[in-house]
């Protein structure tokens, strides 16, 4: 009688479970359409603030999140894909940042500072590609570690350019000359924004030059071997790592409309470090993953559990980011397939005991 | 310019590369045919690794030349090639360390062979052209068939990190031929293979041979297994040429016995 | 003339800083092999245990040294045990990213044990008149020729450990590699601690040091550490003396570009001659360049 009862409640759900499968084929055949529905999730969030569900400041949160994604994706290209370390990735962010800004001082558009500002940013990270030709390892390393110090240097003194310790102040965009944004319409553009750049992450890593640069990474040798020149990936490499920086530090400015120089040091380079490596190493999602459990988790929920002991944020961060690695070193994202592996495993031995008992019944009759 | 036999894809001449003070290869010559199996043998420290590197281009600062009858049946000189550009000759080498890239599927590493014959460029690839994805799904169907050929199809989609070394040493080879090599150098092919494996890729390398049109020059220290594989066999010691002959002339060669077996003190 | 005499002298002080990190930094680097990013966090740390002990005990700061010195080599102990060893099988970058969750750890125990405020630190010697001596037509205090002194004499002591002793030649075999000691029987498990535990002591002395020029708070040791690093760079990371070297020859390029060329771009000359140092000489100073076998 209970078997009778349940069949048919399962002949009731099975047409829904199948189109819901259909859908989910479909949603997974296209990691294009996973990004965009992402976006559209994550640009709902200023409507939920104006509808006062979340705070105010919960979307310069997110949006610090954002911005900060798009950053690390760069690095994660140049690291994970790679296998290549900049420790200099503040400097281009807050070059980025100071760059529009400047521009725009001059009288520019916002559209031809982005430009000038991309364009300069190329090209000293192209100098550093060029010098990662000769210098190798913990020398290139400490090298692009120099790059960053000389941007903090000249943001602190450089005043005609970032007007030192005052920092300097910025306004929300205005694109194409006519259509001024406001605070939720800038939200949205740097969503779109973040949705392109993980378009273009995911087209170039699963192509031929996606391939070309990890053969790069697993061994210099080997991939010349098969024709890869290594000056030009790792050119490359370097390149958009900047221009994924750069584009990061615009948006912060069109965002936060303040650029100050003391936030763009090492400890902010070893923090986006670690938002890729914690986050995942080669993932995309697992990138904003990475950016929200650094950044996100101990700004949304520890300042108010903890507000009274200080520092115990920064504790939890770090046992955190220590735990992950010594885990699972590719990154949280790993330990959701992980999780998505047990749970088909499970399934498939419930489903095995399920066959095993039909068969027994089937036996028996 | 450069000539070469008819007959003849790989022509070197006096090759001589020293390491410091130290010559590794001395004044060696040697060619090799259209469609055929060269062996390279000499024993522990004969230098064989650095005429590999020669030829390929890893090592600059050589003497020599090293004549090539490339794709085109122009014959060009590969020292004057940069190390890259092998590939584009139809030149292509394997690795004893097969240096795949683990966290990729076989078949995406197999594609990473095929990189020097790829028309598209980075622009289109980041904006997903049609020409990228019609480039891409050829070049997969090629991949496709040679994994058949290879016998390891099946597992395609899987990593190839974990695979078993037999099978790490098929995607290896696998990878050289999406390129529409000339010449296929093998770097120690046989090693770490058990008889099976081994009789099994003597098989392999001869049927690649005759399907793909090429000519192979194998590194190897396994003497049965280059006996049975091989049209000619080069033999060197202390970075010189000893003997280049059949398999069974250059066992019974006398100079090549002594360099392996050392003079018999009678 | 005693203008330069002077900033030789205080280079030589300034170096003796950067030089006890920088050996730190490659002691760590060639046993554990990663980049210790944490090493200024944990000189800065047990810093703050001394000043802490000297501000609210009354201790002097002879007696608070030693008293340091011990936290730092448990501290040393404590981190390659719990976190460095067990991540044995991770990747030199995810080695990299424990020692930055260290220092956010460090960053957060700081004011949670010690407070916000920062503490102020007194020298070994007080520069006072009776302090100091004339030199070549320069003065240098009795503290600069402590700290001169001292730290030479560590350095030193430091090599011939390194060169003379068994443990010493277990830690550069050790270095060298890793897996060929332990496959000899080398203790490599004391060796890192070791290797930890004299980074740790080198870190938070190097803090002490510099800890009167600004007080003990939590960013004092962050140029410091910038430095080392570049110390390690310039004198190549394949030799323990190397980085000791580059310690002093950027003391004294930063003091001398300062004065006679420039003082606001000092640091960023220097900076950009050593990347163009690098590109000439890609492994340092004294480094040796490995021909790559294919």
């Amino acid at each position: 009688m209970k078997t009778k009862i349940l069949n048919t409640i399962s002949l009731f759900f099975k047409p829904i479970i199948k189109v819901l499968k259909m859908y989910k084929n479909k949603l997974e055949k296209s990691m294009h359409q996973r990004f965009v529905l992402f976006g559209i999730l994550l640009a709902l969030v200023p409507l939920l603030s104006n509808l006062d569900i979340i705070r105010y400041s919960t979307v310069s949160l997110v949006a610090y999140i954002v911005i900060f994604t798009i950053v690390a994706l760069g690095l994660n290209i140049l690291l994970g894909f790679s296998g290549l370390m900049s420790l200099g990735t503040a400097g281009f962010v807050g070059f980025g940042a100071y760059g529009v800004v400047y521009f725009s001082s001059l009288g520019l558009p916002y559209e031809i500072s982005i430009l000038a500002t991309l364009i300069i940013s190329s090209i000293i990270g192209l100098f550093i590609g060029l010098f990662s030709l000769k210098v190798e390892g913990v020398y290139l390393a400490i090298s692009t570690l120099a790059v960053g110090e000389i941007f903090s240097q000249i943001f602190r003194r450089v005043t005609w350019f970032t007007n030192a310790f005052g920092g300097v102040h910025y306004k929300y965009p205005l694109l194409f000359g006519v259509v001024q944004l406001n605070r939720n319409t800038t939200f949205i553009l740097l969503v779109i924004m973040m949705v392109l750049m993980m378009f273009v992450m995911y087209n170039l890593t699963n192509s031929k030059t996606g391939r070309a640069l990890m053969a790069m990474s697993r061994s210099n040798s080997s991939a010349q071997a098969m024709g890869v020149s290594i000056s030009k990936y790792r050119l490359l490499a370097f390149l958009i790592a900047t221009l994924y920086a750069t584009i990061g530090g615009i948006l912060y400015a069109s965002f936060y409309r303040y650029v100050q120089p003391l936030d763009w040091n090492l400890m902010l380079t070893l923090l986006i470090l670690a938002m890729v490596v914690v986050g995942g190493i080669k993932s995309i999602f697992g990138t904003f993953i990475g950016v929200f459990v650094i950044y996100g988790v101990p700004s949304l929920w520890l300042e108010e559990l903890f507000s009274s002991i200080n520092g115990v944020a920064y504790i939890f961060s770090g046992v955190l980011i220590i735990v992950v690695i010594m885990y699972y070193p590719y990154g949280f994202i790993y330990v959701i397939q992980d999780t998505k592996k047990l749970y088909h495993k499970f399934k498939n031995g419930i489903e095995n005991r399920k066959n095993k008992k039909k068969n027994k019944v089937e036996n028996n009759v | 310019m450069y000539n070469l036999d008819n007959n003849t894809i790989l022509e070197i001449k006096n090759l001589c590369m020293s390491f410091g003070g130290l010559k590794a290869v001395n004044d060696l010559s040697f060619d090799i045919r259209k469609n055929e199996i060269v062996g390279l043998i000499g024993p522990n420290g004969a230098g064989k690794t650095t005429v590999f590197n020669c030829i390929t281009q890893f090592y600059q600062d050589k003497e020599g030349t090293i004549l090539f009858r490339n794709k085109e049946d122009e014959i060009v000189n590969l020292n004057e090639v940069h190390v890259s550009h092998v590939i584009n000759e139809g030149l292509v080498r394997t690795f004893q360390n097969v240096e795949l890239v683990s966290d990729l599927p076989i078949i995406d590493n197999l594609l990473i062979g095929a990189h020097s014959l790829y028309k598209t460029g980075i622009v289109s690839h980041v904006l997903h052209t049609k020409k990228s994805k019609q480039e891409e799904i050829f070049f997969r169907e090629k991949a496709d068939e040679i994994l058949e050929f290879m016998g390891i199809k099946a597992i395609k989609e899987q990593l190839a990190g974990g695979q078993p070394y037999g099978i790490l040493k098929k995607i290896g080879i696998a990878r050289t031929l999406m390129s529409n090599p000339r010449l296929i150098i093998l770097d120690e092919p046989a090693a770490g293979l058990n008889e099976q494996e081994t009789n099994e890729l003597s098989d392999l390398i001869i049927s690649i041979k005759d399907n793909y049109k090429c000519s192979i020059l194998l590194v190897e220290h396994d003497m049965g297994f280059v006996m049975q594989v091989c049209d000619r066999i080069c033999a060197i010691s202390f970075g010189k040429f000893l003997a280049m002959d059949t398999p069974e002339k250059i066992k019974s060669n006398p100079i090549v016995q002594e360099a392996y077996l050392g003079k018999d003190d009678d | 003339m005693s203008v330069f005499i002077s900033l030789i002298l205080r280079s030589l002080e300034t170096g003796s800083v950067y030089a006890l990190a920088a050996l730190g930094v490659v002691l760590i680097y060639r046993t554990s092999k990663t980049t210790n990013f944490a090493q200024g966090s944990i000189g800065t740390l047990n810093a703050f245990v001394a000043a802490t002990i000297l501000v609210k005990w009354g201790w002097s700061i002879w007696a608070v040294v030693p008293v340091a010195m011990v936290t730092a080599i448990i501290t040393g102990f404590i981190i390659d045990t719990i976190f460095i060893r067990p991540a044995s099988k991770v990747g030199p970058t995810g080695k990299q990213i424990i020692t930055l969750g260290l220092i956010i750890v460090i960053i957060g125990i700081i004011p949670w044990i010690f407070g916000v405020e920062p503490i102020p630190m007194p020298q070994f010697f007080e520069f006072t008149e009776a302090n100091r001596i004339n030199f070549l037509g320069a003065v240098i205090g009795f503290n600069a020729i402590f700290v001169i002194g001292v730290s030479i004499f560590l350095m030193t002591a430091l090599f011939w450990f390194l060169k003379y002793t068994d443990w010493g030649l277990a830690i550069r075999v050790t270095a060298s590699n890793e897996v060929a000691s332990k496959l000899m029987g080398v203790p490599t498990k004391t060796v890192t601690l070791m290797s930890w535990a004299t980074a740790a002591t080198f870190g938070t002395l190097a803090a002490i040091i510099v800890a009167p020029q600004t007080a003990v708070d939590i960013n004092m040791m962050n140029d410091i550490q910038i430095n080392a690093f570049f110390a390690c760079t310039l004198g190549g990371f394949q030799t323990f003396y190397g980085p000791v070297l580059g310690a002093y020859i950027i003391a004294m390029s930063k003091n001398l570009t300062s004065y006679y060329i420039t003082s606001t771009w000092s640091t960023t000359l220097v900076y950009v001659i050593i990347m163009i140092f690098l590109f000439f000489k890609p492994v340092g100073l004294v480094g040796k360049k490995f021909v790559k076998k294919v």
